[in-house]
């Protein structure tokens, strides 16, 4: 993600990103979702769409417009990212709650197709492949994550070096927990 | 091109897109606005992950053909290839990938 937001500067571009987590409290519908990512998007900007301002100051004309609808959203964000390179990050994909994936991913799709300069980013567990795959279509490419080895060394390494007992560890015990835990995690 | 540089609490402070009508506001209703928009602050989320990210850890997938086409069709701008979906099981750190 950091990576990301390097290149992306590079580029002049924007970035947003959205986790999705079951342990989430709040509603993630893609209405919370897109109007996350974009604030994070109007963040960016030195100055606010006037569109989004005159909905902010009309608010409280409209009834139920406390917040803009999710059409309103995804056209704005369609407008933004049109003129502006917009990388947008979606972590857990598949925790998002089951009735919206489908909707989130029609939309993220919708915006892809008007906004070429527009980049999504996404990761989740292999189950929802041929959904995404559906929605995405032939806009989508996919990359198998898998711990490589190398990783794995240097993440135990440096959880090692943060144990708490560390009377606890000697040589041997450190040298069987390289040699192990690699072994094991590769494997699978 | 002016420089821009990514701080704590935007993920970007950048200039305007010449394209997208902007509108004056003063800074509070900005405030007002952006809070409005969204009250998550998925920063918050992110420098959690961050702090517990082992560097060099990952570096690998901006390296392969699906990272770099991926990123590298923007200047083309065209629309295939503009989603990447990086799936794997539990655990094997998906989430981290920096």
């Amino acid at each position: 993600m950091d990576t990301l937001c390097k290149q992306a500067v590079e580029e002049n571009a924007a970035v947003a990103c959205f986790y999705f987590s079951f342990a989430a409290k709040e509603d993630q519908s893609p209405a919370v979702v897109l109007g996350s990512v974009l604030k994070q998007v109007v963040n960016g900007l030195e100055e606010v769409p006037e569109r989004i301002v005159r909905a902010f100051r009309d608010r409280e004309k409209v009834i139920d417009g406390q917040r803009l609808m999710l059409s309103e959203i995804t056209e704005i964000l369609k407008d933004i990212s049109s003129s502006r390179c917009t990388f947008i990050f979606i972590d857990a994909l598949d925790e998002c709650p089951s009735e919206h994936l489908e909707n989130l991913l029609d939309l993220l799709n919708h915006i892809l197709q008007s906004s070429p300069g527009t980049r999504l980013f996404t990761t989740g567990r292999p189950h929802i492949l041929s959904e995404v795959e559906e929605h995405l279509g032939g806009r989508l490419a996919t990359r198998s994550i898998t711990p490589i080895k190398d990783d794995v060394m240097t993440f135990i390494r440096a959880m090692l070096q943060e144990d708490t007992m560390p009377d606890a560890m000697d040589e041997s015990l450190e040298e069987e927990i390289m040699r192990n835990i690699p072994e094991a995690i590769t494997e699978t | 091109m002016s420089r821009q540089h990514i701080t704590d609490d935007n993920f970007l402070d950048t200039t305007s897109s010449k394209n997208v009508r902007g509108y004056p506001v003063v800074a509070d209703e900005r405030l007002d606005i952006l809070a409005w928009l969204s009250p998550l602050e998925p920063q918050m989320r992110h420098r959690e992950i961050r702090a517990r990210r082992v560097d060099q850890v990952g570096n690998w997938l901006f390296q392969t053909e699906e990272y770099r086409n991926w990123f590298g069709s923007i200047r083309g701008g065209e629309s295939d290839g503009a989603a990447l979906f990086c799936y794997g099981g539990p655990g094997v750190g998906k989430t981290y990938l920096r």
